[in-house]
């Protein structure tokens, strides 16, 4: 949302060109008897507001306000005024005589006049044919985030947030599904004041003024090659002429909590299991713990050790963020300066954290009439320490009873060192099994430092009508990482010696951009004409070199690669560089504010693709406001009525670039105990191009009760073309990345809102939307009909007419309960199954389970997403409550799954307590002993899960100070928060997280509740 | 004044355009890739580099590749908790079975490999110097050597299998699979085709690529696959000339043959390098070792890592030394833990042990007992003594012998023993040799079983060797030993169901 005086900087100039035009337009010959004065100001604080269009009605005379709110007009009595401005709602009032007339304008949350960020310009929000959510900053603002785009979740349909727990980490985004095979290849392009993105994690949430979700085809094709997974255009804040120098501080801190810690199963129930597994080594892994460490005394067939492992990894993490920030304007100057700290510490307990430090400033110079240039400048510092991950996925198997620090010291382990963590092989097991060395003696580094810089120049070439811009725009960053590996020892020979593996990244991309806009309208004519062309540079530059057996390896200070072994150290380097070269255009035509045109096209040329590096994206979209037709005029239902629909074609070279031809690889291995050099070469090379989405959108927008209640609903279907994935080429064993299909998303995007002010103490609004997605491959090329991705083990495949990389596997129908079942079935003797085996699905009924028996188990996208929000203003009280929803996901319990590598380990409690262990115990689960078997760990529904989950995603409650005197003095307007995020979910998949961006829950790091207090402070 | 403006304005746009179209050529540049064209192949003294990476292709193995071709014959046994092992241990065979695709994929990466280093070889041949014909024309042969060794195993697994002898091979792969005689014909054709161009000597002669393939490592696969083909009299005259050339002995201790000193030994034929090239940090180039290695140990040097103990040499197998009164054979191949000795003495025939059977090796390392295997394999252990100052891992920089001398003289016998003539030296000498050095004394009047037995004693735990002599003589009850059953049907590996799916192949 624009804050009052922002619109009205800009709305003076929109006025004076209006009144210019209307001046020229006014057929003269009439006698106005009375002028009317007045103020106009704004009902929410009585500020005055600059730029109000008074027209009367039906005529064409009109006036505008002053920069005091003031104006002056001419009537008749009996006229009627009209009041518009954007941000507020229209008011009319019929002159009866009087001479001054002031008006109090009520604040219009959903305004179809508001100015739309479009590709490199804007629109209004009622001339749009495409598909454009914007989010405005207080709604993202009530989440406390390193990342703005985790505040998105359920708030904008189609748009899908897998969020992330990882303090740092950047959430998964899907804008209408998943478009691209590679999960890498479907983010989103993020437009940050007209320089390209793929990762905003050096933005913070309090510098943003609005998020635009640019969804169809039709809207975001003016970035062509760029923009095939949709545009999220970002603006930062931005001070207003003449505006007083307005301080703002924002600030919360709080604390982040694991949700819905996965139960484990605990020692006694993993003895159950060892015992019912009939495998002797495992009943001996049981004897050798309580030779150990003792037997329980209430049960003294367990060992006495019970550790809950996801208990010991985890712990509160503290969140703080503190930002301070200055915006404001002179006449010829706007300014917006500001600065902020954020912390966040990660639920693992190791050194994992999240610390950043942003400096922005915004300036806009006015040289004359028709120049203006301007700079803007992000940098952000940050320092990120990563999470062992791998932690979940050993905290998950370790044995229950094995304590986390080893009590005996004993022949294997007494060389343990500098901690007596505990090591699973002394009980016999192959591994270590304890996540904590990994916890305590690994520091994972990162050092983030970016930089966004830019500078424009803009004429006004002919006056309000043809301006040219040229920007130039420079994003720099430079990421150094370090990896050191401490020293330890574990026990039974397992001694690690200290290394470092320095990174060292800078990616410099450049972005070039000249554009020549020419606004203009004839009669009930507007059109509005850009062309612009656009240069891209991208470089990244890459040297890496490690070392081990560091000097002095205790004190930080040594952690660099000379103080390792001098003939330890090894390095390396890449670079890579792409160059686009781009040409593009925009025509929207409106007539008389009922009939809408809208049309874009742009070239690219891209060094990506050596076949042919030039692709054409072409657009168009139409829209009729029927609420504007003479015969819907007062029809007393609608007060907005829209039809719009859009074809658009858009690129996606965010692929793999073609290597054009084969290429060499050096090596070196071992002759007569000499390191020798050699080199190998490729025998396959790809010519690919790039991808091509074509989309076609319909969308209908009403608004009805007086504009309180808005609905937007849009209809797509996206095709992918020339989609690339990855081909298999047996023998060779190579998997090439090829342009080799079409996967289709489509779906329908629902959003609901109704915003009530009942009185000036209260007002209310409650949001909903819903979307839907069904994905889908539409062709292949490969003439196996499919293309298989994930590992044999735990395969998922892409099939003509079902989702993409869905899970492909056999069916379960029950378990095996008794003897007779078995030699009634001829499968079972077949196989020489027991009681307490998997009956599978003989799909094709040849008598037979094998691969042929396989079928699509399910898709990690959701079917369907909802999201909503109710808020609730009473005086100085304002509660908000979000919540989001998905259903159709599916997910591979990996966790469970990777028993098929090694059964030496322990499982979550839901798997051993519901085993099967004799007749009727179970119809779903195998017995331990079954779980065990080839058979029953071949990749079945059993393995993969229903996805679906509810959650509350956030509470606020606030409580605003406004207008107080302190000590006689006046106090700034102050604003206190408690917030909630994402404190409660809902699932039954057997995890810890049912978000999981690729539906592999291997070690997916979980997503906590952070509960915070804020404190707001505007001067 | 303001026309002025206006041409300014233009001018400054026009500049602009004209620097913008001048951006357009960029878009032909590719940074960060060397591109095989990209190479100077007229300086041939980097002609060698791909024939190294040939070598590198060769010795870059799977840890299951090794235990996958050897796991079924009755000297060994899978051992911990590998259910594709185990099964294919007990013949239950699945094309789902992770280690068949993967032996697979890696094998014929490999042979892709070593036809593209080929290629590159006749690349700087093209614009080679004439004098430079001839070290192109041996590089070329020794690829053709490993293309082969590589084809010997698919085709040993898996029967009939596609012949590739190009990087590129959609056409071969068109051409269908070969039977395996078709495949140890084509293996014996392209031995035959390679040997003139290699070095007439040992392997550990050659100065230029130490322990690189020669003209009688070539002999040794000609006669490796003569003998599967059951064409006798073309192993005795292939082995025979190995024999007959003097050049190869066997390395005296056979103990230590397996261990450092008997790297690039003279009795070696074709050996994987690995190595840490003597420095306790850096680079190293290593086989991972671990699934041979016992599950607990102490060793005698601190920190040396135990192994996963995946491999397990059988009780048929150590009863058999031990009824042979083998010595250093038993010494050599078998790690034993206490709980293991206590099981063969279970058995009131062996209830009493020769001395050199003990948990503790001659080297000093403790072999504990553990859940998982009761016995280790010798012949893939490097005493801790032997590793590299800093260096803890199981085996950690140890060679691989893929073909011994012992092997050669074996199989020259057996053929004999089948009625093939070599006039190297008879059949007794030859089975007397590798006894003498395993401390037994000469026998005489040796028959096609006593070849077996001998190379049972000699060759077991090494690649299968012992396996595959079983199936090629259909001595199927031999394999029926421990519960398990053997069938005829059982020979062959299926294929891996993600082949058959991408390949015309069928099971």
């Amino acid at each position: 949302m624009y804050s009052t005086k922002q619109i009205n900087s800009i709305m003076y100039m929109k006025a004076k060109i209006i009144l210019l035009l209307l001046t020229l337009l006014t057929v003269s010959g009439y006698a106005q008897n009375i002028t009317v004065t007045g103020t106009v100001t704004s009902s929410e604080d009585s500020q005055p507001i600059p730029g109000v269009n008074v027209i009367v009605q039906g005529t064409s005379r009109g006036a505008s306000t002053d920069f005091d709110g003031n104006y002056s007009i001419k009537v008749d009595s009996g006229e009627t005024l009209e009041f518009t401005s954007i941000g507020f709602k229209t008011k009319t009032i019929t002159v009866n005589n009087q001479s001054v007339i002031n008006v109090a304008l009520d604040i219009d949350v959903e305004s179809l006049d508001e100015i739309v960020l479009v590709g490199y310009g804007t629109q209004k929000k009622s001339d749009l044919t495409g598909s454009i959510v914007t989010v405005k900053s207080e709604d993202v603002e009530r989440t406390p985030t390193a990342n703005v785009m985790q505040s998105l979740q359920g708030k904008v349909p189609g748009v899908q947030v897998v969020s992330t727990g990882s303090p740092g980490d950047s959430p998964t985004i899907r804008l209408r599904g998943i478009g691209s095979y590679n999960n890498d290849n479907t983010k989103p392009l993020y437009v940050v004041d007209g320089m390209f993105y793929t990762n905003i994690d050096f933005l913070n949430t309090k510098d943003i003024e609005s998020i635009t979700v640019l969804k169809d085809a039709s809207s975001s094709a003016i970035y062509g090659v760029r923009a095939a997974n949709g545009v999220i255009i970002i603006k930062t804040k931005t001070g207003g002429i003449e505006q007083k120098p307005k301080f703002e501080y924002d600030g919360y801190t709080g604390v982040q909590f694991a949700q819905n810690v996965l139960k484990l199963a605990n020692a006694e129930q993993f003895t159950t299991m060892a015992y019912e597994s009939g495998s002797q080594a495992d009943i001996n892994f049981i004897l050798n713990a309580m030779q150990r460490y003792g037997r329980s005394r209430v049960n003294p067939n367990v060992p006495d050790v019970n550790t809950d492992w996801f208990k010991e990894i985890l712990r509160p993490g503290l969140i703080q963020s503190h930002s301070l920030g200055v915006t404001g304007g002179s006449e010829n100057v706007t300014y917006s300066v500001g600065a902020n700290y954020l912390s966040q510490e990660g639920i693992l307990d190791m050194k994992n954290e999240y610390e950043r430090f942003n400096v922005r400033s915004k300036i806009d110079v006015k040289l004359s009439d028709r120049f203006k240039i301007g700079v803007n400048s992000v940098f952000s510092n940050a320092t990120k320490y990563n999470a062992e991950n791998a932690a979940w996925f050993q905290a998950y198997f370790a044995v229950p009873i094995m304590p986390v620090v080893d009590p005996v010291n004993d022949a294997y382990m007494v060389n343990a060192f500098p901690d007596h963590y505990s090591n699973a092989q002394v009980l016999g097991y192959r591994n270590t099994q304890n996540p904590f060395p990994a916890m305590r003696y690994n520091n994972n580094q990162l050092k983030i430092r970016k930089l966004l810089s830019s500078i424009y120049f803009q004429v006004d070439l002919i006056p309000d009508k043809l301006n040219f811009k040229t920007t130039y725009n420079h994003d720099f960053s430079v990421i150094n990482e370090r990896y050191v590996n401490l020293p330890y020892n574990l026990g039974n020979n397992v001694d690690r010696i200290s290394s470092i593996n320095r990174v060292d990244n800078t990616y410099s991309n450049q972005i070039w951009d000249n554009i020549l806009t020419y606004t203009d309208s004839f009669g009930d004519h507007n059109l509005t004409l850009m062309g612009g062309t656009s240069y891209r540079d991208e470089a990244n530059d890459n040297l890496s070199a490690n070392g081990s057996n560091i000097k002095s390896v205790d004190l930080e200070t040594s952690w660099f690669v000379n103080a390792t072994d001098v003939t330890s150290r090894v390095g390396g380097g890449s670079v890579g560089r792409r160059y686009g070269v781009s040409y593009f255009g925009r025509a929207a035509y409106n007539f008389k504010d009922k009939y809408l045109l809208y049309g874009t096209i742009r070239a690219d040329g891209s060094s990506k693709f050596t076949k042919d590096p030039w692709g054409y994206f072409p657009s168009v979209g139409a829209g009729w406001v029927i609420s504007n037709e003479n015969f819907m005029k007062n029809n007393g239902v609608f007060d907005y009525l829209k039809l719009r629909a859009s074809w658009g074609k858009l690129g996606n070279d965010n692929v793999a670039a073609s290597s054009g031809t084969n290429t060499i690889t050096s090596i070196s291995t071992d002759i007569g105990d000499i390191e020798t050099n050699g080199i190998t070469s490729s025998s396959t090379y790809t010519d690919n191009t790039w991808e091509v989405i074509e989309e076609n959108n319909f969308g209908i927008n009403l608004g009805l009760l007086d504009n309180n209640l808005t609905i937007d609903a849009d209809y797509y279907i996206r095709d992918t073309k020339n989609a690339i994935m990855p081909v298999f080429v047996p023998i060779i064993n190579v998997t090439i990345e090829k342009n080799s299909g079409v996967i289709r998303n489509q779906g329908l995007e629902l959003a609901v809102n109704w915003n009530k002010t009942v009185s000036p103490d209260f007002s209310y609004s409650i949001g909903t939307n819903f979307t839907t997605l069904k994905n889908k491959t539409i062709s292949l090329t490969d003439p196996k009909g499919y293309i298989d991705a994930g590992s044999a083990e735990f395969r998922q495949r892409t099939i003509v007419g079902q989702p993409i990389k869905a899970f492909y596997g056999y069916q379960t129908m029950g378990v095996y309960q008794n003897q007779a079942q078995i030699d009634a079935d001829p499968i079972a003797v077949a196989n020489n199954l027991v009681p307490g085996d998997l009956i599978y699905k003989d799909a094709n009924n040849d008598g037979v389970i094998d691969d042929n028996d396989r079928k699509v188990l399910g898709s990690y996208l959701p079917k369907i997403m909802y999201g909503g929000n109710i808020g609730v203003s009473y005086k100085d009280f304002d509660l908000s409550v979000s919540f989001y929803g998905q259903t159709g996901s599916k997910i591979l319990n990996r966790k469970r799954g990777e028993i098929i590598f090694t059964n030496d380990t322990n499982m979550d409690a839901d798997l051993a307590i519901n085993r099967w262990h004799g007749e009727g115990t179970s119809n779903s689960y195998p017995s331990s002993a079954g779980l065990r078997k080839g058979w029953n760990q071949k990749l079945s529904n059993f393995w993969v899960e229903d996805g679906d989950f509810f959650r509350i995603q956030n509470i606020q409650l606030a409580y605003t100070l406004k207008g107080e005197k302190l000590f006689g003095k006046n106090m700034p307007e102050t604003r206190f928060t408690l917030t909630a995020d994402r404190p409660f979910t809902f699932f039954k998949y057997n995890g810890f997280n049912p978000e999981v961006s690729d539906g592999v829950d291997r070690q997916t790091y979980p997503v906590p509740g952070v509960y915070t207090f804020g404190v707001n402070i505007k001067i | 004044m303001k026309n002025l403006k206006n041409k300014f304005s233009l001018s400054v746009l026009s500049l602009i355009l004209i620097s913008f179209l001048s951006c357009s050529d960029k878009l032909d540049i590719k940074a960060g890739q060397v591109n095989t064209s990209d190479v100077d192949y007229s300086d041939t003294d980097q002609m060698i580099q791909p024939l190294i990476g040939a070598y590198n292709a060769f010795a870059t193995r799977g840890w299951e590749e090794y235990l996958l071709m050897a796991v079924r014959g009755d000297d060994v046994n899978a051992g911990g908790d590998q259910v594709p092992l185990q099964d294919t241990d007990n013949y239950i065979y699945s094309p789902d079975n992770w280690m068949y695709n993967s032996l697979w994929n890696l094998h014929y990466a490999d042979i892709v490999s070593v036809n593209n280093a080929a290629s590159l070889i006749e690349n700087y041949k093209e614009l080679a110097d004439p004098s430079d014909y001839d070290r192109a024309d041996q590089y070329i042969a020794e690829t053709k050597v490993l293309r082969a060794w590589l084809h010997f195993n698919l085709s040993r697994l898996w029967g009939s299998i596609f012949i590739i002898n190009t990087a590129i091979p959609d056409n071969e792969i068109e051409a269908g699979v070969a039977t395996k005689d078709e495949v140890m014909q084509y293996i014996s054709d392209l031995m035959d085709e390679a040997m003139p161009y290699l070095p007439d000597m040992r392997p550990n002669e050659r100065q230029d690529v130490p322990g690189g393939v020669t003209k009688y490592t070539a002999l040794a696969l000609k006669a490796m696959a003569n003998q599967e083909l059951k064409n006798y009299q073309g192993v005795a005259d292939a082995a025979g000339a190995i024999i007959a050339s003097g050049k190869f002995s066997l390395f005296p201790d056979f103990y230590e043959e397996f261990k450092k000193p008997g790297e690039l030994s003279d009795e070696n034929l074709l050996e994987m390098q690995y190595s840490d090239y003597n420095s306790g940090t850096g680079d190293t180039f290593y086989h991972l070792y671990a699934p041979f290695g016992p599950a607990k140990y102490t060793p005698a040097r601190a920190n040396a890592e135990g192994g996963w103990g995946f491999y397990e040499p059988s009780l048929k197998y150590i009863k058999f030394m031990l009824d042979r009164n083998e010595t250093v054979r038993l010494e050599t191949s078998v790690l034993f833990t206490n709980q293991g000795i206590a099981e063969i003495q279970s058995d009131p025939n062996y209830a009493t042990l020769p001395s050199f059977i003990s948990n503790t090796t001659r080297d000093g390392d403790v072999i504990e007992d553990n859940v998982r295997t009761l016995f280790s394999s010798g012949k893939h252990y490097l005493p801790s003594i032997q590793l590299t100052a800093g260096r803890n891992n199981y085996g950690a920089g140890k060679n691989n012998i893929c073909i011994r001398y012992a092997e050669i003289l074996l199989m020259y016998a057996e053929a004999l023993t089948h009625g093939a003539t070599g006039s190297a030296m008879t059949a007794d000498q030859a089975v007397n040799a590798v006894r003498q050095r395993a401390g037994l004394l000469p026998i005489s009047g040796v028959t096609t079983q006593d070849v077996l037995n001998e190379k049972f004693a000699e060759l077991g735990l090494e690649w299968g060797i012992r396996y595959f002599d079983l199936i090629r003589l259909g001595d199927y009850n031999e394999l029926s030993y421990d519960g398990r059953t053997f069938s005829a049907d059982k020979a062959m590996l299926p294929y891996p169901q993600a082949q058959v799916d991408a390949l015309p192949l069928e099971n």
